[in-house]
């Protein structure tokens, strides 16, 4: 299988965050505005620069109008808050989430269609509970979950989680690991709504349970925020202010789902399975490559999935995998150097990219792993919208 | 044992696709829908065949016992119709006469750690008004073993 034709030929050379808060304050627009500005800021661009747009505006939580500008924020709205001068390209996804508005981006980029496209993700988090049920009636794909009480994506990943833990004879205690591990790293995260808030190994094993096998710290909190990045080619990255971080290559699951169908374990790990694939053939790495891994924890068992069917460890082993300080800053494969969801609030993959890219390009901070060459992404959960990515220090 | 008897469930909205299977269950008979041309049992209803596109889709009966493919315990009470049921057990089962067909219920007349993956569990039929008939699932005695 060769190598894919444009790796490397696309950079990621700019990054942007708003405050992150727990309810919402403020609009989600005014969010994204200020992730939008910083990521532009950071590239050292102006705005009349900027002539491309993409994003993913989706509300997850169940239950609420999606209002634009308040519960998401669509390129249209962004368009209509930057009145960019130069504006030549623009569109958004309706499917395999952020990453799918990143993949669209690069190929804009790639066709020549805009020079510097900005993507952004917006997420809010409304009033009230978050996943709500159907109301009295449960219609199309609800009809056959909703009256038996499986509300969002948390227990629909739970049933995936206690077939796994069973099928494979496992314990949920050793994920605590995962869970402080992630917040140990949030320490060095100053946008992370968990910055400045430790976790303990007694505050995991006492929390509350939320949908077994989840308790409280297995769940990524709700909050209100957005972050953004620039994309450019590699060569007009080279004049930027940051150093750029190279995309060796990207993937999409191609395993289909069948709507109201869940708990399945195989839909989690064909779905990750074949987005990896693509990945690993087009930059002609393998996972023993990788130095520094972020694997999406919008709910913790997501990261299990994704170490198995991306292929870093074998089906069964990621309890055991993650121990150890495997997964530590100075570990062996560091995972999820920025906090995860876990730690930053959820905000979805696009922070998993930027993770992914500040580590390829050194730019990391107090967090930055030693001598990454090659840095993994897996953007979300691998079933439905999953995407994978490579991001390398220097073209190759 | 949770208690659904305060519980207001959401009522099930028919559709085209879907439709035989709650026409079924109102009558207290399970019917899955079943492909013509490669004869697997799916479900949800879907309009093609999932594993080989045949459109050729009819609903036949099946058996209604099976395992517990896979289970969550809820017991975050976020929407308040289900709170007096916490902690309840929502159930994945696999029929024996319809492997992959990932049926979704609750469990029964059963303490929550009664849910393991593997456990056996047949059908009950809970009517939730006029026109619609849920399937659930109560725990069944186990197998016979035939091995020697």
């Amino acid at each position: 299988m060769p190598k894919w034709e444009n790796r490397c030929k696309i950079a990621l050379a700019g990054v942007g965050y708003s405050k992150v808060t727990r309810s919402a304050d403020l609009a989600l627009a005014a969010h994204a505005l200020e992730a939008v500005k910083g990521a532009i800021a950071d590239s050292g661009l102006k705005m009349e620069d900027v002539d491309g747009l993409s994003t993913y505006p989706e509300l997850p939580a169940t239950g609420h109008a999606e209002v634009d500008g308040i519960s998401v924020v669509s390129v249209n709205c962004m368009m209509a808050m930057l009145k960019l001068p130069n504006l030549t390209w623009h569109m958004q996804v309706g499917n395999n989430n952020i990453g799918g508005a990143v993949q669209q981006a690069a190929n804009a980029l790639l066709a020549g269609v805009c020079r510097y496209a900005v993507v952004w993700r917006a997420m809010h988090n409304p009033k009230g509970t978050y996943q709500n049920l159907p109301g009295a009636q449960a219609a199309g794909a609800t009809q056959f979950t909703g009256p038996f009480g499986f509300g969002g994506p948390g227990q629909h990943m739970a049933v995936a989680y206690t077939r796994y833990l069973e099928r494979h004879n496992q314990s949920r205690d050793k994920m605590a690991t995962l869970a402080l591990t992630q917040r140990k790293h949030t320490q060095h995260n100053p946008h992370a709504f968990f910055y400045g808030t430790p976790l303990t190994r007694e505050d995991y094993f006492n929390s509350r349970m939320v949908a077994y096998p989840f308790c409280l710290y297995d769940c990524d909190i709700p909050v209100q925020g957005a972050v953004a990045v620039v994309l450019t080619t590699a060569e007009r990255a080279r004049d930027l202010k940051p150093k750029p971080a190279y995309l060796a290559s990207y993937g999409q699951r191609l395993h289909f789902e069948v709507a109201g169908r869940i708990g399945s374990l195989a839909d989690y790990m064909e779905g990750g399975a074949s987005s990896a694939k693509l990945t690993w053939e087009r930059s002609g790495f393998s996972p023993k490559d990788v130095d520094v891994a972020q694997i999406y924890d919008g709910f913790s068992a997501s990261v299990l999935y994704g170490l198995e069917s991306y292929g870093f460890c074998k089906q069964g082993e990621a309890l055991d995998f993650i121990q150890g300080g495997r997964i530590a800053l100075d570990g062996e494969l560091p995972l999820n150097t920025f906090g995860g969801s876990l730690g930053t609030g959820r905000i979805h993959g696009l922070w998993h990219i930027i993770e992914g890219a500040l580590q390829a390009s050194g730019r990391a901070g107090s967090r930055q792993v030693k001598d990454v060459k090659v840095s993994f992404v897996g953007a979300s959960a691998p079933i439905v919208t999953g995407t994978t990515f490579i991001f390398t220090r220097e073209p190759y | 044992m949770s208690d659904w008897s305060k519980v207001t469930r959401p009522a099930p909205v028919p559709n085209e696709w879907t439709r035989p299977f709650w026409e079924a269950a109102r009558r207290g008979a399970l019917e899955l829908q079943r492909c013509q041309s490669c004869r697997s049992f799916q479900h949800p209803p879907y309009a093609t065949c999932v594993k080989c596109i045949s459109v050729d889709l009819k609903f036949e009966p099946v058996r209604g016992i099976g395992s517990i493919y896979a289970y969550t315990i809820m017991y975050h009470t976020g929407d308040k119709r289900f709170a007096p049921a916490v902690p309840y057990a929502s159930i994945i089962v696999e029929l024996d006469d319809a492997p992959g067909a990932l049926m979704v219920g609750n469990l029964l007349g059963a303490p929550v750690s009664e849910a393991k993956v593997g456990r056996r569990v047949e059908v009950v039929f809970e009517q939730l008004n006029d026109d619609i008939t849920l399937p659930q699932f109560k725990l069944a005695a186990p197998r016979k073993s035939t091995a020697g």
